[in-house]
């Protein structure tokens, strides 16, 4: 046995011990709490638990040592990972938890100076601050450097004003990475500027955005004056469309990540068993088109599976076009609209009206409302497209009308699009 | 298709495509389109010598392969295939040779194996009815005639039955199903060649008409185990042949759209066409997977491999054909050109959905596994 697996075995047996003695076993219930329904008390006993586990070693395992982490391999990251997936490890702010140390983090390690790092890093890991992404804007998804929200130069400081959207877990962080307008003079992708901006300021309004299903797991921001200093500014003035760039790359290849690029497909051992549940509350489990449509379902979730195996492999190996992961993100985009029809067609009427007592045509419904989740959110399917198109099969781009124009022409011009000049 | 070949498997790949280019590449296929046998034996001894028929056979038995595991091996040989139209009976002489070393007699194993393994000797594998179902062999019966045996009934859309010289038959006695080896050229042997919409291959509906078999063709097979078994050979070298053949339709298809004009730009660069190659890529890119999926599971002998290649040939039966319908659509009036390369993919990739069952087959097959494991569907 080589060095590195004792070393290894030891940190899974010490890790094991670690988590038994500290941290409770999971309650999958308590986890699916959206972002607003966190209160004070839990916020802040979920922070006191992550500072336990950050001083214990376990948060930033490879993060390196001067910015207050581990430097650990990310062999022991995925030994930790494997180790406390059973218990319940504290999220302080739910998914913004995940965004600050899964795509913040990292963002701020590549893009932000030295002193920056070793100011802010450790209070990440430590949930001394939660972090959550202004990025859109309700008039800024897709095209995302169309954005509207501006940074004023006052002196030293900077004054934001605007509006930013469908962030996760808002109303539980403490700061946001800001994506804002400060040269209108400049072409679209060159007058934009990412700053560190404090969320929990009398200047700041943060409310959840209600969703179509009822819901709430997004918020909304309205920045209102909000004055930050220069040493809040990431990466250079004007600079900032490449960091976010990379973030969202960051946070497309976490998805990525997450696949099980060992697994043997084994959690699709069973037939897509809320339509099987589904056709069996309605009695239709015999019928050949409905065993058509559950079997449609059950293989394009393995293919699926299969697909993100196959470009996580190659995206780990290192030599593949990183852009392959929107494939994977495509066919979520594809595959899940399709599913919750499917669902739809199953449950026939008992998706638009059902007793309290009849769960399965609520859960449909529920699905139908949440189908277009994956062919929306993190860049739609037709940006996926776009990349894939552009980037991995190398057709020729789009002609643009407003990336080489300043963007203050580009506004104005597009107010009277189509009509003769 | 696969990401980890083996230096040898890499070597072979290359031995592989080297022999397609010199002997019959994509452009002169079409001279045997109207050749009733769609390939010459010389060829096919040809492509015995470079080992085409021996992956599927131990080495005890004059055959073996490159990587050990020669399912995975034969798959880069199939997408290889598809990928440049090759005719001939590739996929049936592996399946017979691979059933006669598995459950043939001595003497097959040692006077018709190496015949076949050699290209010397066509062999086809009659599985199907009349009507092309996989039906265990019930429209083919098997029956006690005098001290020997008789075959009596049909298969039908037998491969290179035309030029075949044994005929691997799937028939049923009162104890299920049984595969006899028979001569092609035996009294009462009719084969009655079918036209086919893929150019590239020869289909029959083949009649037994009281046949004489000796109880020395009868091939040991446990039950219908080994008939299971050759199916998950056939299906996952058929999804290997279609992935080759989407492959270069797509590659194909993204070339035109960079090189054709219109409106004063390539029509690559609308999205009305990018985003339909964006959808496409992504559907090939998950055939991709399935296939090496599917492969790797029936090579290790995975206890859910029945289920996989069901799902996958399913998956890839229907997304190739929608693929190449689509790429004849970005190739507007040009594809629509019997001169134009495009049609021999789109006829392949359709006739490939159907030979080892269709997707709607597949999808009803994956259900009945659940049925059987724990009930959930009953």
């Amino acid at each position: 046995m080589s060095e590195a697996s004792v070393d290894l075995d030891q940190y899974r047996a010490t890790a094991r011990r670690w988590l038994d003695a500290n941290v409770a076993r999971r309650d999958e219930r308590a986890e699916l709490r959206s972002a607003h329904e966190i209160s004070a008390d839990q916020l802040a006993q979920d922070r006191a638990l992550q500072r336990v586990m950050y001083e214990a070693g376990y948060v930033g395992i490879v993060v390196p040592v001067q910015y207050g982490g581990l430097g650990l391999s990310r062999r022991h990251l995925q030994v930790w990972r494997e180790e406390s997936a059973g218990y319940a490890v504290p999220a302080p702010g739910g998914i913004a938890s995940h965004v600050t140390l899964g795509i913040v983090l990292p963002t701020i390690l590549a893009h932000a100076n030295e002193t920056q790092k070793r100011e802010w890093i450790p209070k990440m890991l430590s949930a001394e601050e939660i972090w959550v992404q202004l990025l859109s804007e309700p008039g800024a998804g897709s095209d995302l450097a169309g954005l509207l929200t501006r940074a004023t130069a006052d002196g030293d400081a900077w004054v934001l004003n605007g509006t930013k959207i469908w962030s996760s877990g808002a109303l539980s962080a403490d700061y946001g990475i800001c994506l804002a307008r400060t040269d209108w003079n400049a072409p679209k992708h060159r007058g934009l500027t990412m700053f560190k901006v404090p969320l929990r300021d009398e200047r700041v309004s943060v409310r959840p955005v209600r969703e179509i299903n009822g819901s709430a797991e997004f918020c909304e921001e309205f920045l209102d004056d909000v004055i930050v200093t220069d040493d809040m500014v990431i990466g250079e003035v004007n600079a900032g469309w490449p960091i976010a760039n990379a973030m969202l790359a960051i946070e497309r290849s976490g998805v990525a990540g997450q696949i099980d690029v060992a697994g043997d497909g084994s959690s699709q051992r069973s037939l897509a068993p809320d339509l099987v549940e589904l056709a069996s509350d309605h009695g239709t489990l015999g019928d050949k088109g409905v065993r058509q449509l559950i079997a449609r379902a059950h293989i394009n979730d393995y293919m699926q599976g299969q697909l993100a195996k196959r470009v996580s492999m190659a995206i780990m190996a290192g030599t593949a076009n990183p852009s392959l992961a929107s494939y994977i993100k495509l066919g979520l985009g594809l595959v899940q609209p399709q599913r919750a029809a499917l669902a739809m067609d199953i449950a026939g009427r008992s998706a638009i009206a059902w007793s309290a007592s009849d769960g399965g045509g609520n859960a449909a419904s529920l699905n139908f409302l949440n189908g277009r989740i994956m062919s929306i959110a993190g860049g739609s399917n037709q940006i996926q497209r776009n990349i894939i198109s552009e980037r991995i099969l190398g057709l020729p781009r789009e002609p643009s009308v407003d990336s080489d124009k300043p963007f203050r022409v580009v506004l104005r011009e597009a107010k009277s699009w189509g009509s003769k000049s | 298709m696969q990401l980890d070949l083996t230096d040898d498997q890499s070597l072979f790949h290359q031995t592989t495509l080297r022999f397609i280019e010199t002997e019959l590449p994509l452009d002169q296929t079409r001279s045997l389109h109207d050749d009733p046998q769609g390939y010459t034996r010389s060829w096919l001894r040809k492509s015995g010598e470079i080992g085409w028929f021996a992956m599927l056979v131990p080495e005890a038995y004059g055959g073996g392969s490159v990587s050990g595991t020669g399912l995975l091996d034969a798959v880069i040989v199939s997408e290889e295939l598809g990928r440049t139209m090759q005719p001939g009976p590739f996929i049936p002489m592996n399946i017979v040779a691979s059933a006669l070393a598995s459950g043939g007699s001595d003497a097959m194993r040692s006077d018709v194996l190496p015949q076949i393994i050699a290209g010397e000797e066509v062999a086809t594998w009659a599985h199907a009815d009349g009507r092309g179902n996989w039906d265990d062999g019930s429209s083919l019966a098997l029956e006690r005639s005098g001290s020997g045996l008789r075959l009596s009934g049909t298969r039908g859309f037998v491969q290179d039955a035309v030029s075949a010289d044994w005929l691997l038959v799937v028939a049923t006695t009162d104890d299920g199903p049984v595969q006899a080896l028979v001569r092609a050229d035996d009294p009462g042997v009719h084969v009655r060649p079918l036209t086919c919409l893929d150019l590239s291959r020869r289909l029959a509906d083949v009649d037994f008409d009281g046949v004489q078999v000796s109880p020395d063709a009868i091939l040991d097979t446990a039950g219908s185990d080994l008939l299971e078994a050759q199916l998950l050979l056939a299906a996952v070298l058929v999804c290997a042949d279609t992935v080759g053949a989407i492959d270069a339709l797509l590659a194909m298809t993204v070339a035109y759209a960079k090189d054709r004009i219109a409106f004063g730009r390539p029509i690559g660069s609308f999205q009305a066409l990018k985003h339909v190659l964006a959808d496409q890529a992504l559907y090939l890119e998950t055939c991709k997977a399935g296939a090496v999926a599917a492969a790797k599971a029936v090579a290790t002998g995975a206890d859910n491999a029945p289920e996989i290649v069901s799902m996958v040939a399913a998956y890839i039966g229907d997304v190739s054909n929608e693929l190449a319908q689509e790429c004849l659509q970005v190739h507007g009036g040009i594809g629509y050109t019997w001169e134009h390369d495009l049609h021999l993919f789109l006829r392949r990739v359709r006739s490939n959905a159907v030979l080892y069952g269709e997707p709607t087959w597949h999808r009803e097959r994956v259900c009945a596994f659940h049925d059987r494991s724990d009930g959930a569907l009953r």
